[in-house]
């Protein structure tokens, strides 16, 4: 009994790794700039795609291509920033909504177009392997995918709080105009933010690679749990979307092994309404930003 | 534009609405009414012209109508399917088409159903009224082939599908079925799995759409009676992220063997995720796109031994084999079931119009229904006989199970069509 819980929790562990990724995209953007993404999704299967045309066409692992998937949608977030989220910055929200919407619907589209509804896989040598402890067992790619997002979560933190430029976006998610007011330039601000949310996206995408298959539609799949986990840790709270992507996915896991393999969403669900009833704004909240 | 107009006129069979439709978007913006009438009009009768069957000495070509989806998400095997459909029109004309007709060739018009309920049904109407059909063959995937063949039936022009859907069969007299019906491979399935174990012991996952919980309930109903036991019967929901938790579920019930009624990337999670845990079972993946090329480059070494059930497969007889030569040539891949079904379907449409001696589709359609063959490539199905009874299903069809072994999918069932042992891993 102890030995199947146990695998649940670890099994809910490392999947929520690569929730955290997407999440903390969503957050540090919604923190910073104050929109919501809806495309965030969309870059992760970006990612995916970098990922799968590098090993096909190259050879390059999945895994050594995220030092080709983050700095191309890093410059993809500047980018996006400069030309299309700045301009609809304005006491209005419902054109970002929009912005952001047809994005992810242009973006969905597009690929498509061009790559098909098909599933693509890369079988990398350790896309199967998976290390027996005991009773229990670890597949190596989640394992990995795992600590590489730990790792790149753990940069993130301490980007923030050491560096100027971080420090500076702390700042403009605490207040905008004050910030502006302290000689922080908003705009470069937050074109690094958007750019850093696209770049986990995009690491998302090439630690997924090895165990899942990249299609148009993937992005979805872990854009939902990404949106709750936002929520559940408190807007714009980059820790709480990390520790709240973490939990998703344990309870996820738990929900299908106790309760029933189509009702892991529903646990998931009723986490969310019970923390929202006991902590309106989350559990990040009582921290502050 | 106009190009495509002259096209028409040189007797290129694409509906002349296409031209139509095309040439009066592509018209400058600032067009007046009358300016519009005159063009739009001009390609009009271009296309109304080019329609008309050009009188000569040689026999006029017999059009065959092919409704695919070769875009969208359904498009990847759709493709396959319109690169077989092209391969068994060239047999056939190669052979020197219909001879009781002159030697007339087939002209296949294929329409592109984009994955989609609603343009199936304008797309298929377009196809019938746009062109003098003698008969359709489309569109594999079930939702789209039920609209499309009440279209065929209103329209009263045969259609031959190599779809599964027990629906086709009934109320409809234009719907012609070849091959195996879903119902007959659950069957099989249970039996494949008797094969493996004598005390099969079978966990049935399934996903909770319809088309799993369809399926699910017909094995479940058919277990008993089969001999099999149902220790696991569990839905799940599709498009997980994970598909270790239900693995862990399989492996507490006990199962020997473990039923799978998924998509292609569920599946794939799961007969990796079974291979990480080290779990020893016997897998039947069912069809669709387990039973097509790209499963085994998806999944890799993990796909080897895998068990599944096809209504065709590439060995199932000598013309078989021929065909997936051919196919192999073409496109660099197996003949899949469809594409493989789809040859076997033309040259049934063949052998009819050659006995109908005439293009007419109520004509097509009576020596449709007397059709007899156990010979030759249309005969090409498992069992190898085919005859249609009065509800348009094949009186001898039968599903082929299918195992993957050394990188090819082999037929292991029944023994008649077997190439191969059956392997119990």
């Amino acid at each position: 009994m102890w030995e199947t819980l146990a695998q649940a929790v670890i099994n809910g562990l490392l999947i929520g790794g690569i929730y955290a990724l997407v999440s903390i995209g969503v957050t540090l953007i919604f923190g910073v700039v104050k929109i919501v993404n809806f495309a965030q999704g969309e870059f992760v299967m970006i990612g995916m795609y970098i990922s799968f045309f590098l090993a096909t066409q190259f050879g390059i692992d999945p895994l050594v291509s995220l030092v080709v998937s983050m700095p191309v949608l890093f410059l993809a977030g500047v980018l996006i920033q400069h030309f299309l989220i700045r301009r609809v910055l304005g006491p209005n929200d419902m054109p970002q909504i929009f912005l952001t919407f047809a994005l992810s619907l242009l973006l969905l589209n597009l690929s498509l177009m061009l790559f098909s509804a098909n599933y693509r896989t890369v079988h990398t040598s350790y896309s199967d392997a998976a290390w027996h402890i005991g009773g229990l067992y670890i597949p190596v790619a989640k394992l990995i995918a795992f600590a590489v997002a730990m790792a790149l979560s753990g940069l993130l933190w301490v980007f923030l709080h050491t560096t100027d430029l971080g420090r500076a976006m702390r700042a403009a998610s605490q207040n905008r105009d004050v910030a502006m007011l302290m000689g922080i330039n908003p705009n470069r601000v937050f074109a690094v933010a958007f750019g850093t949310a696209l770049a986990l996206a995009g690491a998302a995408g090439s630690l997924l690679m090895p165990f899942y298959s990249a299609y148009p539609f993937v992005g979805q799949v872990f854009v939902l749990m990404a949106f709750v986990a936002v929520v559940m840790g408190t807007l714009g709270n980059v820790m709480g979307a990390l520790i709240a992507s973490l939990m998703m996915g344990v309870a996820e896991s738990l929900g299908i092994q106790f309760v029933g393999a189509d009702s892991g969403l529903i646990v998931v669900f009723a986490l969310l309404l019970l923390t929202l009833a006991f902590r309106p704004s989350g559990l990040g909240a009582r921290r502050g930003r | 534009m106009i190009a495509q107009g002259g096209n028409a006129m040189t007797g290129d069979r694409k509906p002349s609405a296409i031209n139509n439709a095309a040439s009066s978007k592509a018209s400058p913006k600032k067009l007046n009414r009358r300016k519009f009438l005159a063009k739009t009009g001009g390609v009009l009768a271009a296309g109304a012209f080019g329609a008309v069957p050009l009188r000569g000495w040689a026999a006029d070509p017999i059009n065959i109508g092919a409704l695919y989806p070769t875009t969208g998400s359904m498009a990847q095997i759709g493709v396959g399917c319109v690169a077989a459909a092209k391969l068994a029109v060239d047999m056939v004309n190669e052979a020197g088409g219909i001879k009781s007709l002159g030697g007339a060739k087939l002209n296949l018009i294929v329409s592109d159903v984009q994955s989609d309920t609603t343009v199936t049904r304008t797309e298929t109407d377009r196809l019938i009224t746009g062109n003098k059909l003698s008969a359709i063959h489309g569109c594999y995937a079930s939702a789209l082939t039920l609209i499309a063949s009440e279209v065929c039936e209103r329209a009263k022009v045969p259609i031959i599908t190599g779809s599964s859907s027990d629906q086709l069969n009934k109320g409809r007299t234009y719907t012609f079925t070849p091959f195996a019906r879903a119902s007959q491979f659950a069957k099989a399935q249970l039996q494949m799995a008797k094969l493996v174990s004598e005390q099969a012991k079978v966990a049935v996952i399934f996903e909770n759409t319809a088309f799993g919980t369809s399926t699910s309930n017909g094995l479940k109903e058919l277990a008993p009676g089969e001999g099999v036991e149902i220790v696991m019967f569990e839905p799940y929901s599709a498009g997980f992220t994970d598909a270790s938790p239900l693995i862990n579920k399989v492996k507490a019930s006990g199962a020997n063997t473990l039923f799978s009624l998924s998509y292609l990337n569920d599946l794939i999670l799961i007969v990796r995720t079974v291979k990480q845990v080290g779990l020893n079972i016997a897998i039947n993946g069912g069809s669709g796109g387990f039973v097509m090329p790209d499963f085994y480059k998806n999944v890799g070494n993990a796909a080897e031994g895998l068990q599944g059930v096809a209504h065709w497969n590439h060995d199932v007889s000598d013309d078989a084999q021929k065909v997936n030569v051919e196919f192999k040539k073409r496109t660099g891949e197996f003949a899949f079931e469809y594409a493989g079904g789809l040859v076997a379907q033309t040259f049934m449409l063949a052998d009819a119009l050659e006995r109908a001696a005439s293009a007419d589709p109520k004509k097509v359609r009576e020596a449709l229904s007397t059709l007899d063959v156990s010979s030759g490539f249309a005969a090409m199905a498992p069992g190898g006989k085919v005859k249609f009874g009065p509800d348009g299903k094949n009186v001898y069809g039968r599903p082929v199970g299918v195992q993957w072994q050394n990188t090819d999918l082999v037929s292991v069932f029944p023994k008649e069509d077997a190439r191969a042992p059956l392997m119990k891993t």
